[in-house]
Formats: structure tokens, sequence, C-alpha cells
């Protein structure tokens, strides 16, 4: 009873309440699918002209996946993935090539059949949320970022934007490590750290649950960086929210070396771990925002008023 | 939880309990399962050794009668064939099992039964009893010199009717003899030395009757509430007045069965005999059942016409076991939901845990779960090798549905705890659950790494460890049959769990730094 009246008063969301008050209550159905199915996603920000990690190859069925491994011969690098994955599941991320083969991160090399193997495995819907057939597509590797690769292994650094009813309310970084074999999900051992949305830098950090200030793989400092062109960031998340018609949105923003920030996925059920990279409740800026909402206010104003709830709330 | 969650849970809870409450004071029923006194279930476990290619044994098998209605039997056979056939010339039905004996094994036959103690016997028969049952058989010596002076001493005449006569042996043969537990089963031993075993007496008993042309037979029967090493009750019963008159000279009594008697069988024999075996023992497992055959009765026979309309309990039989099943599934459902939304765990699928435990309903939790534990690890193994050929997701499931069929398959042979009717009812559902459930965990291995799917595993072992009772409580069972609007209740109480929006237990964990050093004062 002690610990409920002590996180009531940090003003931590749980999942029954962001399901309840936030999801069921913001996010309608029916326009789940423009989320869960990453292509979809794709062409939403493309229409609204929101910059997207670009699309290698596609296979909706069985037939396609020779063309689709064909298509890959002629890149280095690439990411297979589910077009409606969940938590990063089903993710094949592969470096650079060996000859014929391809070398994934982590130093394995694969033939073109075990290639094929994993497409298929994806459309036949072995990650998909329910089981359903899927599509399998591949995505141009992105590049860490030089300010960040100090504190990213194996991987590409992603950005967490929490966005309700066309508010930014929280971010969070998510810095794979070798433990997380390169990937960016704090429950397989990333570490994640909170921004502050006006500075866009990292406030604290969180590995494994508890706070930490080094990366376990380069001992660099995690705290205290900025992250390049947060501002673009925490905008094209907005605008994404806002092209999805979702209320309650967390938006995947990666910062490529070469591209700047681009919308890599966006989540209809964004996790609560956010809220341990910042330290912070979610609900006090949730319910501030809510008072807040003005429906036609422009974007500036909006990434303005999310930047006020952020600081107030602090 | 808002007003109008809470509206509609209270409101489906109190229009459920509103219909139980009608019903169960219309009905008359105590709400509370009551001690049955005449309801009973009894199992007879065999265990026989051997080494031989054709042995058989047998056991006598009850049947019903004025006094006792038998019913639900099962048969365990443990790798045996088995058989029932009738004896010449009675009605006495023989279980036998046949077949191959390597070691011990264990077949068993269970039945409930229904006594009903003061039932009347009926009209007398008009089939009078065979011939044989008035001659000298090898252990009765009818007509023996002993007997003959023993009946000229106590003055039975053949004037007299068959009660009297009857009456009169089975006062001298209770009173005047002794009940010793190694006394003889020799029948003229005992009235050499006027005391006997029960078997004995009974013998005894027979011969007096049938030497005073009253026919007569043993009978042997389980006197259900004594002692466990008690039970068996051996008399006699006598041919009088057009009807069979029990009589107990262990019990001194005659004419009524006792409440908790059941009659195993009626003649010479013994229970269970085997050829072809080194040993052979049997013992008996008694349990009382828990509804009282007049609650099962108000259920399926209600007063009100309307309930008697809705009644469940007038359904055939099957329907009703499906329904059985059906509607203790909500119960189970309240508990994952429980777990779940209250608790937090994780588990595999929604009904993942539901179907888990549905799968062991016909085992015993521990036995079931070490199934579980040997089933998924064989299906691992034969996944990890899979993996390497790079199947086709269909028909790479299809293959692992085919390994956990060997691996029952093998737990069968190995006798390990089911028996052919278990293989039928209770292990083709748990076949596809299984291999849902190894195709899920590998797939949760791959993705987030063995630590995370075995505590998704334990967690959905847990949450059906805790469903598992419900499926296989008699009680939920018959109260979901008799009072199906129960289920409204239990939506209800979905509905407010649907509409909780606190923190889960999980949470308070998970989120214990943050309340800890209280950050982010809400404004």
């Amino acid at each position: 009873m002690r610990i409920v009246r002590a996180l009531r008063r940090a003003g931590i969301l749980g999942i029954n309440e962001r399901n309840h008050t936030y999801m069921l209550r913001w996010n309608r159905r029916e326009r789940y699918p423009n989320v869960d199915d990453k292509l979809r996603t794709k062409q939403i920000c493309a229409r609204a002209g929101i910059p997207t990690a670009g699309v290698l190859g596609v296979a909706r069925v069985h037939a396609e996946i020779r063309e689709l491994v064909d298509a890959l011969d002629a890149h280095a690098s690439f990411v297979l993935k589910p077009a409606h994955g969940a938590m990063g599941n089903g993710i094949l991320v592969v470096h650079g090539r060996d000859g014929p083969r391809f070398v994934r991160s982590g130093g394995t090399a694969l033939d073109r059949e075990a290639i094929a193997y994993h497409a298929a495995s994806i459309v036949s819907g072995l990650f998909a949320l329910g089981g359903q057939p899927d599509a399998a597509f591949a995505e141009e590797r992105l590049e860490v970022h030089p300010e960040l690769s100090q504190i990213a292994t194996e991987g590409v650094p992603d950005v967490r934007i929490v966005v309700f009813r066309g508010i930014p309310v929280m971010a969070m970084t998510r810095l794979p490590t070798r433990r997380a074999r390169g990937r960016a999900n704090l429950h397989q051992g990333a570490v994640g750290a909170g921004i502050d949305l006006e500075t866009g830098r990292t406030l604290h950090a969180v590995l494994a649950g508890r706070p930490v200030r080094l990366h376990p793989d380069t001992q660099e400092d995690v705290v205290g960086r900025r992250i390049p062109d947060f501002d673009v960031a925490l905008e094209i998340a907005v605008r994404a929210a806002d092209a999805t018609g979702l209320g309650y949105v967390g938006a995947d923003v990666v910062v490529d070396a070469s591209r700047g920030p681009l919308i890599l996925e966006l989540n209809a059920r964004p996790g609560l771990a956010i809220q341990v990279a910042n330290r912070a409740g979610l609900l006090p800026r949730l319910e501030a925002a809510q008072a807040h909402w003005a429906p036609d206010a422009p974007l500036q104003t909006r990434l303005a008023r999310g930047r006020a709830i952020a600081r107030s709330a602090a | 939880m808002t007003r109008a969650v809470a509206c509609v849970g209270f409101g489906l809870i109190a229009a459920g309990a509103a219909v139980f409450l009608w019903k169960a004071a219309l009905l008359g029923t105590p709400l509370q399962p009551s001690e049955s006194r005449n309801l009973w279930r009894v199992e007879i476990e065999l265990s026989v050794r051997g080494s031989e290619p054709r042995s058989s044994v047998a056991a006598l098998l009850p049947a019903s009668d004025h006094a006792q209605t038998i019913f639900d039997e099962r048969i365990g056979s443990d790798g045996l064939a088995f058989g029932i056939r009738t004896e010449r010339g009675t009605s006495q039905r023989v279980g036998v099992w046949r077949g191959a004996l390597q070691g011990i094994r264990h077949p068993s036959y269970a039945f409930r039964v229904q006594l009903h103690p003061e039932a009347d016997p009926g009209s007398p028969a008009s089939e009078l009893p065979p011939d044989a049952l008035r001659e000298a058989a090898a252990d009765l010596p009818v007509g023996a010199e002993p007997v003959r002076e023993l009946l000229e001493s106590l003055d039975v005449s053949l004037a007299d009717d068959a009660l009297a006569r009857t009456r009169t042996l089975f006062a001298f043969v209770s009173d005047e003899l002794e009940a010793a537990e190694d006394g003889s089963d020799d029948a003229l031993l005992v009235l050499a030395g006027r005391e006997g075993s029960q078997q004995g007496r009974a013998r005894l008993l027979v011969t007096l009757l049938r030497s005073a042309a009253v026919p007569a037979r043993t009978a042997m029967g389980l006197s259900l509430e004594a002692p466990r090493d008690a039970r068996e009750l051996v008399f006699a019963e006598a041919w009088a007045d057009g009807r069979w008159v029990p009589l107990f000279p262990t019990l001194g009594t005659m004419g009524t069965r006792p409440a908790d008697l059941v009659v195993l069988q009626r003649g010479n024999g013994s229970v269970v005999e085997a050829h072809g075996v080194e040993a052979v023992s049997h013992r008996y497992r008694v349990l009382r059942e828990r509804l009282r055959p007049d609650e099962l009765s108000a259920l399926m026979v209600p007063s009100s016409p309307l309930l008697g309309a809705l009644s469940l309990y007038r359904l055939p039989v099957r329907t009703q076991a499906t329904l059985r099943i059906l509607l203790v599934i909500p119960l189970a459902a309240l508990v994952v939901a429980l777990f779940r939304n209250i608790v937090g765990l994780r588990t595999f699928g929604t009904f993942m845990p539901i179907l888990i435990a549905l799968a062991l309903r016909d085992t015993a939790l521990s036995t079931g779960l070490a199934m579980v534990a040997g089933v998924l690890l064989t299906g691992l193994a034969g996944r990890l090798v899979l993996d390497r050929l790079h199947l086709l997701l269909v028909p790479r499931l299809c293959v692992l549905l085919c390994l956990v069929i060997l691996v029952v398959v093998a737990l069968a042979i190995a006798g390990y705890g089911f028996e052919t009717r278990d293989l039928l009812t209770g292990v083709l559902l748990p076949i596809v659950i299984f291999t849902m459930l190894i195709e899920r965990f590998s797939i949760v291995a791959a993705e987030e790494g063995y630590r995370s799917a075995l505590l998704l595993l334990l967690n959905s072992l847990l949450v059906a460890a805790f469903a598992y009772p419900i499926f296989h409580s008699i009680f939920a069972a018959h109260l979901m049959l008799g009072y199906p609007e129960l289920v409204l209740c239990v939506m209800g109480l979905l509905v407010m769990i649907g509409g909780y929006t606190g923190y889960r237990l999980a949470e308070l964990v998970r989120f214990r730094s943050l309340a800890a050093d209280g950050v982010g004062h809400a404004p």
C-alpha cells in the first residue's frame, strides 16, 4: 500500500491504466493497422512528407521471396523485417558480405538459403502478432550517428518519443549493447536514457532496471549526451503521430549519420519503461497535455507545449 | 474504475446472484454440498506379478440390484487386454485382464455406487433359484453326519416355513459360534470347534440351510464405512418367501443389508483369481461422494416447470459431460484474468494456462506437470534439429505434432500413469496444446532468450496449477451445471477486473526504484 501511494505520488502510469485510459480511449481500433503494418506506416509517412528508412525489397507471398533475395544480393547491408512484427521479433540484420554469403551482426555468415528461409518464416506469420500471413521486407541499414557511436555497440540507437494527442510528452534513447546483441530493446539488455525535451540531452540512464552512468561496453558516459537533431526528431515524431490518427503513440526515430532523423516505426502500445529511464511518471504530463489540448494548434505551438509540460513536471 | 463499469459489473453479479438464490430457494437444496451417506466411489486395485507370456487375472464385478445402483464403471487395464464375461448359470459378472506379464502390473476397476438401504426388494421373483443352490458343493458338505445331527438337535422340521427354518439356523450360527479372525474356513471344522472365520461361519450357515431344504448361497460385499483392512464382509443369502434374505452372522443381523454395504459377489469363488502369475493381491479404495443424491435429483427434476425446462441436468449425459467442462472454463478464465491484470504475470498467450490446465484434467497435477516437462524437452530438441532443415512453418509444426504424439505413445508404453481411456479423452487435446506450447516456447527462446522463455513457461504453469483444481472439482462442475447463471457473476467480476486501472502487483516491483526516491512530484 505504501508503495502504491508512492507510485501514485510520482505519477507512474501502470499497464492497466495505460490500456484503459489512454490506449482504449484514444487509439481507435481501425487505426491500429496504420502502425502495426510497418509498410503501411512508411506509405502514410511518405504521403505526409516524413522521412523513413528506405525499403530495398518486399515479399508478400512465398513466390516473391526469391525475387527479394535476388534484390538483396546487390546490397552490402540491410535489415530483414516482418511488416507485422512486435517487440523487435524476427529482425535479421546483415552487416556486410563475405563473397556470396551474408554476414550478420555478431559475425555469423548466412547463405542465400538461410536468408530465404528467414523470409519464408516471416511470410508464414511466425513473428506476426496474431500468426496471420505477413509480409517480409528489407530496409536499408541505418548508420550510427558519429556523435552517438561511443555509446552504442553492435547496433543503431533509437529515440522513443511518446506523443499524446499531438503533444510530445516524454522521450528516451535506447542504446544497444553487446549483451542485447545490438538490439535497442531495454528488456534484452540495452541501456535506456531519458531525454530532456528542451535541450535534447540525456538526463538519467538505466540498465536492466538499475541506474547507470557509463555504457557497459565502452565505459563512456551516457548521461548528459546531446542527441543530434533532437528538435527535428521531436517534430517528425509528432507529425507521424498526427498522420496515423492515433492519440497515444510511441514513435521510434533513428538519427541516421547521413540522412538525419528518420521514422523507424510507430507503436500504438508503447511500453512503460520510458518512465524508469526518465525517473519520472507519465501521468502528470499526460494530464497536463489533456488539459491544454487545442486540436487546431500549429505544430510549433504543440512542440513548445510539450517542452513546457516536461519542464514543469521535472 | 468508472461508474459505468461498476454499474455493469455489479448489475451482472446481482442478476446472477438473484437467479441463483431464487433457484436455490425454490429447489430447496443447500448451497454447501453436504456429505453424502449413500453415494460412493470404489476402486479395486490389483497388483499382479509374473513373467508368463499368457496370464490372466479375474475379478468379480458388482451388479445393480434393488439396493444398489452401479454406474460410471471405469477400467484401468495397465497394458493388459480387458474383457467381461458372465459366469455360467448366474448373473455374476467377471472382469478378466489378459496379457503378457513382465514384472508388476496394476490393473484396476472402479465404479460409483448409489446405495438404497431402505429400498423395498420388490415383488417376489417368479423364478425359483436353480437346483444347484440346494445341493452339496466342494466347500459345502450338505447332508454330512454332524450337520444332520445338529438339525435334529435344533428341532428344525420341514413342516415349518422356510423363513422360520432360516431364523433358527441363523440364530444358532450367530449366537452359538465364536467369530475368530484366524478361525477355520471349513464348515465342518467350524461346527466341531464352535468357532470360525467369517468365511467359515457363512459356509456353515449355507450348508445348514441347504441341508434344511432352503436354497442358499454365500456372498461377499464391502462395508464402505469400515476401516481400510476390514472392508470385506462375507455373508449368506437364503431363499425364503420367494425372495433372497440376507443373513449377516458377523453382524448378528438378518433381513436388511447394512446401509454401507455394496455386494460384490454371490456364490462361491474368491474375489480375485489369477492364472499364470507368481503373485496377486488386491486392495480397495473407497471415497465418499460430495454431492448428495437428493441434491442431484433436485437439480435433475426441479419442482417448477420453468426450471425443469431450463435444467441442464435433463440434457443427455454426453452433452452434460461437455457442459460440465465448458461451464467451469469461465472460472478458470477468472483465475487467468486475476493473474494477468491484477498480479501482472506474463504467460504464453491469454488462454494457454487454461488449455494446459484442461490438458492435465485427467492426470494428477504432479504427473501432468512432469509430462509437460518431458514432452516439452523432447519437442524442443526436435525443434532444434528442425531449425537446421529450414522447413516452412506449417509442415514444421506438423512434424513437431507427430513428434509429440510419438512421445505420448512412448510414455503410454512405459506405463506412465495413463490408461487407454485417458489416452482417448485426456491426451488428444494435450497433444495439440503441447505442440503449440513448444512452438511458442521456442519462438520466445529464440527472440528473447531462454531465461525469458523459461520464466513465461513457469508463469503459465503456475497459473495453470491454480486453474487445475477448478477443473478437478466435482463441486464446481455440479454447481455450474446446476446454476449456469453463475456465469453472469463471473462476467461481472471480469468486467470489474477489466475496469481496474490500478497498478499490477508486478509493477510495484518493477517501478519500486521510482517509488523509493519519490521522483517526479506531480505539479
